[in-house]
C-alpha cells in the first residue's frame, strides 16, 4: 500500500491544474513581485512528502510567509485536495505533535526546546486527502471532457433557423408556430419561405459568410482543444488508471494520526529522539532505529506471484504470548508455513520468526535457516529490481519537478533522499533479524529510491504498535 | 417536476349561486377555472387537492357579483431545464418531432436526435436507425431531456434532446402492431 502512486497523482494534478494559479492577497497589487504562480505546485509537492503537518512548520520549511501559505491551503481546501484542522493548544500539545512528526520520520524537527510557550495558541494543520484528491481529479477531467464534447456535438444547444428569403431568424422555441401542415419543413411567418437550420447551412455551403466561418472555426478550435487536452493530460489519466484499484492511503483525523504515530514511536522504544541526521549519513542498515520503519510492510513480487512479507519483529525476550493482528498471521503463514505446525501455534508468530535468539532446537534452526536463505535471496533480488524501478520513476519525477520549479527541486530531492536512505536501512534491518548469512547486506543502498513512503503506512502501524521494544537489540546483532 | 403548493385566487360568483350550496358552487367554479391552466410562475395546475380557506365575500358595486378570496392547495407541474421527462410523440417532420408530456409541449429538433437515426417521409413520417430496430413516429413514447424552456405568462414550451445516454424510444406502439 504505497503512497507513491498517489503522490505522483497529486504532483501531476498540481502541474496540470494549479501551475498558473496566483494566490492574490486581497490588498496586494498584482505586481511582478507578487506573482507567485507555481507556489501552489510547490505547496502540494511539499504535502506529498508529509502527512499531517503544522502549517507554520510547513511555511518555515518552504520559506513562505505563513499568511501566504494559509491562503494557498485555504484554496486547496476549497478545491477539496487538502484537509485542515485547527485547534487551540499549549506548548505541550504542540510537543505531542512534534513527536508524532518525528515518529513518522518526517525529518522536519522544527520545534526546538527553547520555543516552548505556555500560552494557548490556535494552530492549523493540514494534510492531503488522497481519497478526495482521486475523486476530485477524476471529476474535473470528466467535466472538462463533457463540456467540450457537448459543445462539439452541439448538444444541449437550441437550434436556430433562418429564412433564406427575408433573413428572419427563429429558434426552436418558435417551432410550434412554424410548423406547416403541407410539408415537413418549417416556414417563415413573414414570407412563408422554407427555413434552414443553422448547422445545416454550415454543412451545406462550406464557403459561407463570416458568421458561418466563425462557427466553423469555433468547432475546429473545440476539436483542437479536446485533442490537446487528451494529449496533455495523458500522464494524469494514466496515473489515475494506475491508482484506481489501489487502496487509498488514509491518515485519519489529526488526533487519530497523532495518537497512532506517537504510540508507534513509544512502542519502538524511542520517541522523538529520532531524527533524520543519523539515517541521512548513509548508515543504511542497522544504524537508525526508525519507529515506523521497523514495522513497515514490504511488498515483494516473486516469480510473478506477489508475496507480501512482514517486516517481522524478533522478540528476544519472547515471554508473553501476544495476540497478533490477523493480517500478520496471514502473511506470516505465507512465509514459513511448516514452521508453525512444528514449533508454535500460529498466533505466536513473533517468536517463531526469531528463533535464533531463542532456545530452539538446533536442527530446526538449520533447516529454517537454509529455507530462509533461499527465500531471502529471491526476496533481495526482487527488492533490487524494485528499487531500480523506483529509481527510474523518481528520476522521471525529478525531471518533471525540476523543469517546473527549479528553485525548489533541490529541496525536494534532498528530502526524498533522506527517506530513501532510511528505507534501505529498514530493509536491511529485516534481513538483520534473520541474523545469518550476511552476503546480501553488502549490496549498495540504492541512493535515490526516495518517495516511497513506506513509513506512511499508518494503518498497518497502528496494529503493530503493540509490538516489542527491542528493535535496537537485533539491529546491533 | 410536480409540486404541491398553496395558491390564492379571488373568485367572483354570480348572485344566483348564493344559497345553501354557495361553498360547493365556489369550489366547483374554482376547479373549472384553475385546473389545466398554466402560469409561468407555477407551471400547469394539474389538480386542486384541497380548499383551505374561503374568505369573506365582497360585493362589487354595480354588478352584484361577490368576490371571495380563496386559498387552495393544488398539484402543479413545471418542467425545468435538465429534467428528464417521458413524453408521447405527437408529430414528426423533417425538422424534428413534437411530443407531449401531459400539458407540456416539447420540440426535439433533428440535430438533437442521434445521428444514426434518419428521417423517413411518407404516410407515417418517422426517424429510424439504419438497421430499423428503433423507430420514432407518432404515438411513440420517448424519454427526453429538457434543454430549454420558454415560459410565457400562460404557456410553457420546451426544447428537448434524445441525444444522450438512456434517452430515446421507451415504447414503440408501431413496432408491436
Ligand atoms: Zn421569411
Amino acid at each position: 500500500m504505497s503512497l507513491e502512486p498517489f503522490n505522483r497523482l497529486v504532483r501531476l494534478a498540481a502541474r496540470a491544474f494549479y501551475d498558473d494559479i496566483t494566490m492574490k492577497g486581497d490588498n496586494q497589487p498584482k505586481a511582478g513581485r507578487g506573482d507567485n504562480r507555481g507556489m501552489a505546485v510547490v505547496v502540494l509537492d511539499a504535502l506529498t512528502r508529509r502527512q499531517w503537518v503544522r502549517e507554520e512548520d510547513l511555511a518555515k520549511a518552504l520559506k513562505l510567509h505563513s499568511k501566504q501559505l494559509r491562503r494557498t491551503l485555504r484554496f486547496f481546501e476549497e478545491e477539496k485536495l487538502v484537509t485542515r484542522d485547527h485547534r487551540k493548544e499549549t506548548a505541550k500539545c504542540a510537543k505531542v505533535f512534534s513527536a508524532a512528526v518525528a515518529a513518522t520520520g518526517d525529518g522536519q524537527k522544527i520545534l526546538k526546546e527553547g520555543e516552548e510557550k505556555t500560552k494557548l495558541h490556535t494552530h492549523s494543520y493540514c494534510c492531503l486527502d488522497y481519497a478526495q484528491v482521486h475523486d476530485v481529479v477524476r471529476y474535473r477531467l470528466h467535466r472538462m471532457k463533457k463540456k467540450l464534447k457537448d459543445e462539439l456535438d452541439s448538444r444541449n444547444t437550441i437550434q436556430e433557423y433562418t429564412c433564406p428569403n427575408c433573413g428572419k431568424r427563429y429558434s426552436a422555441f418558435d417551432a410550434l408556430q412554424l410548423v406547416s401542415l403541407t410539408d415537413d419543413y418549417f416556414h417563415c411567418e413573414n414570407c412563408n419561405g422554407e427555413l434552414v437550420a443553422e448547422s445545416d447551412k454550415l454543412a451545406a455551403e462550406e464557403m459561407g459568410d463570416g458568421d458561418d466561418n466563425a462557427r466553423r472555426r469555433r468547432r475546429e478550435k473545440l476539436k483542437d482543444m479536446l485533442q490537446k487536452m487528451e494529449e496533455q493530460l495523458k500522464p494524469l489519466t494514466l496515473q489515475l488508471a494506475r491508482v484506481k484499484d489501489l487502496p487509498v492511503p488514509e491518515f485519519g483525523s489529526l488526533q487519530a494520526w497523532e495518537a497512532r504515530a506517537n504510540a508507534a514511536a513509544r512502542a519502538s522504544g524511542d520517541s522523538s529522539a529520532v531524527d533524520s541526521t543519523k539515517s541521512s549519513q548513509g548508515q543504511g542498515y542497522g544504524g537508525t532505529p526508525m519507529p515506523f520503519l521497523g514495522e513497515t510492510r514490504v511488498e515483494v513480487a516473486l516469480s510473478g506471484v506477489e508475496v507480501k512479507e512482514e517486516d517481522t519483529e524478533s522478540d528476544t525476550k519472547a515471554t508473553a504470548v501476544k495476540v497478533l493482528p490477523p493480517w500478520m498471521i496471514k502473511q506470516g503463514m505465507n512465509l514459513t508455513k511448516e514452521q508453525y505446525g512444528e514449533v508454535m501455534p500460529v498466533t505466536k508468530m513473533d517468536e517463531s520468526s526469531a528463533p535464533i535468539d531463542d532456545k530452539k532446537s538446533k536442527d530446526l534452526k538449520e533447516d529454517e535457516k537454509s529455507r530462509q536463505d533461499e527465500y531471502l535471496k529471491a526476496y533481495y533480488e526482487a527488492l533490487v529490481k524494485r528499487q531500480k524501478e523506483q529509481e527510474d520513476a523518481l528520476k522521471k519525477m525529478q525531471q518533471e519537478s525540476e523543469t517546473s520549479r527549479a528553485s525548489k527541486s533541490d529541496f525536494s530531492n534532498g528530502d526524498s533522499e533522506v527517506h530513501a536512505e532510511r528505507q534501505v536501512g529498514m530493509k536491511a534491518k529485516r534481513e538483520d533479524d534473520e541474523n545469518d548469512d550476511v552476503e546480501w547486506e553488502e549490496s549498495p543502498p540504492a541512493g535515490n529510491t526516495g518517495g516511497t513512503y513506506k513509513l506512511a503506512d499508518l494503518n498497518v502501524e497502528a496494529n503493530a504498535s503493540s509490538d516489542d521494544e527491542d528493535d535496537i537489540d537485533w539491529e546491533e546483532g | 417536476m410536480f409540486f404541491h403548493i398553496t395558491l390564492e385566487r379571488n373568485m367572483q360568483l354570480h348572485p344566483r349561486h348564493f344559497g345553501p350550496h354557495l361553498r360547493e358552487k365556489l369550489v366547483a367554479k374554482l376547479m373549472k377555472d384553475v385546473e389545466g391552466t398554466c402560469s409561468g410562475r407555477h407551471g400547469f395546475v394539474v389538480a386542486i387537492t384541497n380548499v383551505e380557506d374561503i374568505g369573506k365575500g365582497l360585493i362589487r358595486e354595480g354588478t352584484g357579483f361577490v368576490t371571495f378570496p380563496v386559498k387552495y392547495q393544488c398539484v402543479a407541474f413545471r418542467p425545468f431545464k435538465g429534467e428528464i421527462l417521458e413524453a408521447v410523440v405527437t408529430m414528426v417532420n423533417k425538422m424534428g418531432f413534437f411530443a407531449e408530456a401531459g400539458p407540456v409541449q416539447i420540440f426535439v429538433s433533428n440535430h438533437l436526435i442521434p445521428d444514426d437515426m434518419e428521417f423517413q417521409s411518407g404516410d407515417m413520417p418517422n426517424y429510424t436507425t439504419s438497421d430499423g430496430s428503433v423507430k420514432i413516429q407518432k404515438d411513440s413514447e420517448v424519454r427526453l431531456k429538457i434543454i430549454g424552456t420558454r415560459v410565457d405568462a400562460t404557456e410553457i414550451f420546451c426544447i428537448g434532446t434524445i441525444k444522450d445516454d438512456f434517452l430515446g424510444v421507451i415504447n414503440d406502439p408501431g413496432a408491436a402492431s
